[in-house]
């Protein structure tokens, strides 16, 4: 799109409020392009950041992450980045710390664990806690 | 333009029977209107259809009428219903009855005196006797065609023969004997 | 066009009903979501016959009500498919959100409405209420006389609502019983003339084609609510050029002439009546007696209630000295809305005629010639004194004491 819909007065828009999520056409194999590759529309939520919405984050521990992909899963904001079926950390653009990922991460301890929007993550990973031995939790 | 009133009962086939009038008069190049009062009227319920016939296109859509012709399906309701509501000096009935004219007339004040425009037939025993069912409509289109003499009655058959269309040959035979019959015995 | 081509006459004798049905049929619908209401409920009946007969080639679906039926609409006009429905009254008002939606949406469904009086009390009988609930819902409203019209201005309505200027829905107004249940000669088009008339549908913006993944009905807020609905009402007040084009179209194809604002004896009318609906065509006989005695009368009505047609209806009502505004729906506190239109179109024009309300027909109350000539005699003693006779609003054929309302 050449001109930002911030510009556009109402003739200019796209009738319906139709929002179309990628510029031109999609031609390719969705799946087979990376996020970050896609040619996303300005109107895509992808453009819009809501990283300020947190007050606590997810903070991601690969020692204990058995790749079960139920954060990813469960993430309304698509915001868990995974590859090639492996957990590899949250996109911290999109996350907007509502802790849904915690909760249905099924290892023990958990492999994601909100902290405070400002600890360091470095810090956060040394806090982590040991295994839990109450069953069921 | 020629107006008709259907007096009936709900389920008699008055609605069928005016369609069909209209349908089959349109066939001869006539423009039609067929129309009925429904409410909440409930098989079994007295109730009215009309017709209006002209040469030109029909654009009055009021349900007032003046008939020319009043049609009652049911014998009862020659004796119950107001069927000479809104009628004029030439309205012409024609009244389903086992009775004979003059037994008719004799016990409905409101037609004595009108010999000349009242008009009897048994549509129910031609129905029963040659379409098989108690359906008095089509009798009473073959009674008009006689008491009306618009049309040549082989004429009319032939327009009914095509509305009826793809109902089977035994039904369509039997619709023609009943239309034939109904002409030769309407008195 | 449907793969069974069905065999009808030059000249049928249909219902509004049948005429509604068998120009959903010609369309070559692709989705028809319906729930039946009565009197609209044979336009339904018809069309599921079609299907069952192998006619349709596209997909009948029997919902749960009539708010499902019209979101059923929006979502299969947004996938992108030629849609239409049908419905009456209470019907129409459980679509009322939806009908926003599509109008919204920009979705181009036909509406066959058969018009009906809104409860309580209930009643299965024609009058405008549920049409006049529907007037700022952002669809094409298009009045109809009679089963031939409901049988070309359905056809056309696809074609209407399509039109790549346009793509908004329109709803095609029937009166119930009064057209819905009146059997009339129909003049047809055969299934191939009909549909190549409306022509292939053109989908835009559809979900269902994933080269340009799209999402249909979002959230704007202030930031750009007002810049849609302001593209909205420019889409309808530009429908106007397409639909005078179908007419003519129309025309050409069949002879049959349809304008925005349809009028009869209006050349020289002193005195006019302004009506939706059947009555426009019973007050044409009425116009035919009065001429006889000398009374210049004419009747006009907006054939296409929205967009309304102001400058024209304006433009012929220069000359008459005394106008009735008829409005068949219960005006709730206010003058009926046809009265406004009509008041509002004149103001700024020179002419000053003397200008009435008269509320008629609710429920299906009969609208008879002989009332009608009343009226306009009514009208002619208005002409003659430059004022009205009485009060601004009254109802006309209502049992009990006179009910008037409004002093000049
Ligand atoms: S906190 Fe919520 S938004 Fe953030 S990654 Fe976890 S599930 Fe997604
Ligand atoms: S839910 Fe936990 S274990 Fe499963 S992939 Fe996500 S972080 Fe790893």
């Amino acid at each position: 799109m050449s001109k930002s819909i911030k510009d556009m007065g109402w003739d200019e828009l796209v009738q319906g409020a139709a929002l179309f999520s990628f510029e031109g056409e999609v031609d390719y194999e969705m799946s087979q392009v990376q996020p970050e590759d896609r040619n996303y529309a300005e109107t895509n939520s992808r453009n819009a950041y809501v990283g300020d919405w947190r007050v606590e984050k997810p903070v991601f521990n690969k020692d204990f992450c058995i790749d079960c992909q139920f954060c990813w899963i469960y993430c309304p904001d698509t915001s868990i980045i995974a590859r090639d079926k492996k957990m590899i950390g949250v996109d911290m653009d999109h996350c907007k710390g509502c802790g849904i990922c915690v909760e249905v991460c099924p290892t023990n301890p958990k492999s994601l664990l909100m902290f405070n929007e400002n600890t360091d993550n470095e810090e956060a990973l040394e806090q982590w806690p040991e295994k839990s031995e109450e069953k069921g939790e | 333009m020629l107006e008709i009133r259907w007096h009936s009962r709900a389920g008699q086939g008055a609605v069928t029977g005016a369609k069909g009038l209209a349908s089959v008069v349109a066939e001869t190049g006539k423009e039609v209107q067929a129309f009925a009062f429904y409410g909440s009227a409930k098989r079994g319920a007295s109730m009215t259809a009309y017709n209006r016939v002209d040469d030109k296109p029909i654009l009055n859509h009021e349900k007032y009428m003046k008939p020319d012709y009043v049609f009652i399906l049911d014998p009862a309701l020659a004796f119950t219903d107001d069927f000479t509501a809104n009628s004029k000096e030439s309205t012409k009935y024609i009244i389903t009855t086992h009775l004979s004219k003059a037994e008719l007339i004799a016990q409905i004040p409101e037609i004595q005196g009108m010999e000349d425009r009242v008009f009897v037939l048994d549509c129910f025993g031609i129905a029963l006797d040659t379409i098989g069912r108690a359906i008095p409509n089509t009798p009473m289109l073959g009674a008009f065609i006689k008491v009306s003499g618009m049309f040549e009655v082989a004429e009319f058959q032939e327009s009914m023969k095509s509305v009826l269309g793809k109902l089977s040959q035994k039904i369509i035979d039997a619709n023609m004997v009943a239309i034939e019959r109904a002409y030769n015995e309407v008195n | 066009m449907n793969s069974k081509v069905m065999d009808i006459k030059k000249i049928e004798v249909w219902d509004g009903n049948m005429a509604a049905s068998q120009a959903f049929r010609q369309a070559d619908v692709d989705v028809v979501a319906a729930y039946p209401i009565t009197p609209s409920t044979p336009v339904v009946e018809n069309y599921a016959t079609f299907e069952a007969n192998g006619y349709i080639d596209g997909e009948f679906v029997m919902v749960e009500s009539e708010h499902a039926a019209m979101s059923a609409c929006v979502g299969a006009a947004a996938a992108g498919g030629r849609v239409a429905t049908a419905t009456s009254s209470q019907g129409f008002a459980l679509m009322v959100e939806v009908l926003y939606q599509a109008a919204g949406m920009r979705l181009p469904i036909v509406l066959a409405q058969v018009n009906r009086a809104l409860a309580a009390p209930l009643n299965v009988n024609g009058d405008h209420s549920d049409m006049y609930l529907g007037r700022d819902s952002g669809w094409i409203n298009v009045s109809t006389f009679s089963p031939q019209e409901v049988y070309d201005l359905t056809l056309c309505a696809f074609k209407i609502g399509e039109h790549l200027d346009v793509r908004l829905p329109v709803n095609i107004n029937q009166d119930g019983f009064m057209s819905s249940h009146t059997a009339q000669n129909v003049r047809t088009l055969d299934d191939k003339t009909a549909c190549d008339f409306i022509g292939p549908y053109q989908a835009v913006n559809a979900m269902l084609d994933f080269s340009k993944p799209v999402t249909h009905g979002v959230q704007t807020e202030e930031d750009w609510h007002f810049e849609h609905k302001a593209k909205q009402h420019d889409a309808m007040m530009r429908s106007r050029k397409v639909i005078d084009e179908v007419f003519a179209e129309f025309k050409a194809l069949t002879g049959r002439e349809y304008k925005a604002v349809e009028s009869y004896g209006m050349e020289d009318a002193e005195v006019a009546i302004v009506a939706f609906g059947t009555t426009y065509e019973t007050a044409k006989i009425v116009v035919d007696n009065l001429k006889k005695e000398g009374i210049k009368a004419g009747i006009i009505s907006p054939r296409i209630f929205r967009p309304f047609p102001l400058e024209d209806i304006a433009a012929q009502l220069q000359h008459v000295k005394a106008i009735a505004c008829m409005d068949r729906s219960a005006p709730g506190g206010s003058v009926g809305a046809l009265y406004n239109e009509i008041a509002g179109a004149l103001f700024n024009s020179p002419a000053r005629p003397v200008l009435s309300n008269i509320i008629y027909g609710l429920g299906g109350r009969d609208m008879t010639v002989s009332t009608l000539t009343e009226i306009y005699k009514d009208l002619v003693k208005e002409a003659a004194s430059g004022k009205l006779n009485g009060t601004i609003q009254r109802f006309v054929g209502v049992r009990g004491p006179e009910l008037t309302y409004y002093n000049a």
